[in-house]
């Protein structure tokens, strides 16, 4: 019954040691204890053999039912309950044999060698249980561990996720922010562009009006002239009708009748040619964009070309430039917005007064500025070239030379902006412009426009 | 006597030519046209001692400027009379004029009574 004794001891203090602690609750620990107490004891008792066997086998084996039940009933050794099966044998063994002993002493004597074996084997079952029961709970405990890992690992998973989600969030608010900050400053530049624009037509027609003067009183002297004339010769026509007959000098008539008559025409011409000009003009000033249609290219750089040597000699530090235009005469009308591409000729011709200006004031007296244009049609395209005999540009530059705001003039000579209008102007034709240069000879502007003549 | 009249404007000779009719038709005067700087300088040139005596020049030509003609014509035969007719009545063009030797600086439109008033001066003074 001793053993009996040490497995009720052993049963708590193992279930104590591994699964005690926090779980269990005041009560359950209290049972514990004095279980352990009780069991210590009635050890000690059977040890020493006082009290007498009868009572000490049956507290023996009261005490470990009760723990039995203990263990099946206690919800917090839920997992346990497999442990109260082990003693299970052994302790019906020990019950059958107090039971025998006790009430039937004769029985007892027959079959004490058998329920010897059937004792033997209940501790070779309980030691077997013991051991599947050690290996069980291991298992339980690492997959525990492994849960708990997961656990953790799956509420740092969140935790960083939250993380990220936070920082992705003020990084798009902050790039929202941006893009409305870009979107304004875009908006502004917008803005700027167009009055930069804007700006840089109105500086071509101001140094175009005092061409435009010139041009326009050209034809209004002759205008004048012409009509003047005409009154006169008029006044002598009337006159010599008005001689006796015979004495009219009929020759002396039909001349002054035919100088009328032509200068008639001349006035209508020289009408035409100022109409023109105040047309070109406003179609130069006004904000609005032209429109494209066939354009005889041929007539609308002879005209701007003209308005440009003049608007140059009409200006400060105006220079003596020979003109020589070699226009190809077969040429058709192209499809052309006449209000920009005549931009293109102004910018491209003052460049070049620009150009051969700085030239006149840095060499020998012997240079002679020329400026030749020429237009030529090839086969899909319809070649415009406007070559100086300038200073050259320095193949470093060269590039820049389209850009934006670059200029070489000091001051407030120049926006940068001539250049960079005229490549955007040929760009919007469908058309290419090429700097060939070569510094101290000359600086050539090679445009290919489509040649859209039907 | 034989006048030149040098221009880029082709109507202008047949302005002069109205305007001089008479003195043309008399055979009193003989008039010229170059249409620029270099043509007129040929023209002179070819003649060996050119018979024009007077030369009237546009400032404003594309090429050789009238001003450039001027000092030429100056250089070549100092007899020729040079005077300038110009669209801008500035101060520059007009010093550089009469410092170049020219006689006088007619401003456009040209007013022509002055201009018949400069060239009969001219024929007077042939007449003495």
């Amino acid at each position: 019954m001793i053993l009996v004794n040490i497995i009720s001891f052993f049963l708590l203090y193992y279930l104590k040691k591994f699964f005690g602690g926090e779980n269990f609750s005041p009560e359950l620990k209290k049972y514990f204890k004095f279980g352990m107490l009780g069991a210590g004891i009635l050890a000690l008792a059977g040890i020493t053999k006082i009290p007498p066997k009868l009572l000490f086998d049956f507290l023996s084996l009261a005490l470990a039912g009760g723990i039995i039940f203990l263990i099946i009933n206690s919800p917090e050794l839920e997992e346990q309950k497999n442990l109260a099966v082990t003693p299970l044998p052994i302790l019906v063994v020990q019950v059958v044999k107090f039971i025998l002993e006790t009430f039937l002493p004769s029985y007892y004597e027959v079959i004490d060698k058998y329920l010897a074996a059937a004792g033997f084997f209940a501790i070779i079952w309980a030691v077997t249980m013991w051991l599947n029961h050690r290996k069980e709970m291991k298992a339980i405990q690492i997959e525990r561990m492994i849960s708990k890992e997961k656990e953790r690992q799956l509420f740092l998973a969140q935790e960083r996720k939250e993380e990220l989600e936070r920082l992705v969030r003020a990084r798009t608010s902050e790039i929202q922010n941006q893009k409305e900050e870009l979107l304004q400053a875009l908006n502004h530049l917008k803005s700027t562009q167009e009055q930069l624009v804007q700006q840089e037509k109105l500086a071509s027609l101001g140094q175009l009006t005092a061409g435009i003067a010139h041009e326009i009183k050209n034809p209004l002297n002759f205008i004048n002239n012409f009509a003047e004339l005409s009154e006169d010769f008029l006044k002598e026509i009337q006159e010599e009708v008005q001689k006796e007959n015979g004495q009219m000098d009929r020759e002396n008539l039909q001349d002054l009748l035919e100088d009328v008559k032509s200068n008639l025409k001349k006035i209508r011409h020289h009408g035409h040619r100022a109409d023109n000009i105040v047309k070109s003009m406003l179609m130069h000033s006004r904000g609005e964009k032209g429109e494209i249609k066939n354009t005889d290219l041929n007539a609308l750089i002879r005209e701007y070309t003209n308005l440009a040597f003049h608007g140059m000699r009409a200006n400060p530090n105006p220079i003596n430039v020979e003109i020589a235009l070699d226009l190809d005469e077969s040429l058709k009308p192209i499809l052309l917005n006449a209000e920009d591409f005549s931009r293109v000729i102004l910018n491209l011709t003052k460049n070049a007064f620009d150009a051969m200006r700085d030239k006149i004031n840095g060499v020998s007296s012997d240079y002679k500025a020329k400026l030749e244009i020429r237009t030529k049609e090839l086969e899909d395209k319809v070649l415009l070239e406007i070559e100086d005999n300038g200073p050259g540009v320095p193949e470093e530059i060269k590039d820049k030379l389209l850009m934006p705001f670059f200029t070489t003039k000091k001051g407030t000579d120049g926006t940068g902006l001539g250049l960079s209008i005229t490549h955007d102007i040929v760009k919007s034709h469908g058309g290419s412009l090429e700097i060939q240069s070569k510094v101290g000879e000359f600086t050539r502007f090679r445009i290919l426009l489509p040649n859209s003549a039907t | 006597m034989k006048i030149m009249i040098v221009d880029d404007e082709q109507d202008v000779e047949i302005l002069f030519l109205q305007k001089f009719r008479k003195e043309i038709k008399n055979k009193q005067l003989e008039v010229e046209f170059a249409f620029s700087g270099e043509e007129a300088l040929k023209k002179l040139g070819d003649s060996g001692s050119p018979d024009v005596v007077y030369v009237f020049s546009d400032i404003n030509m594309p090429g050789m400027s009238g001003l450039e003609l001027l000092e030429n014509i100056k250089a070549k035969f100092p007899k020729i009379e040079v005077s300038m007719i110009s669209a801008y009545g500035d101060k520059e063009n007009y010093t550089k004029a009469i410092k170049s030797g020219a006689k006088g600086f007619f401003t456009k439109p040209v007013d022509f009574e002055s201009l018949k008033h400069e060239i009969a001066e001219l024929l007077t003074k042939k007449l003495n």
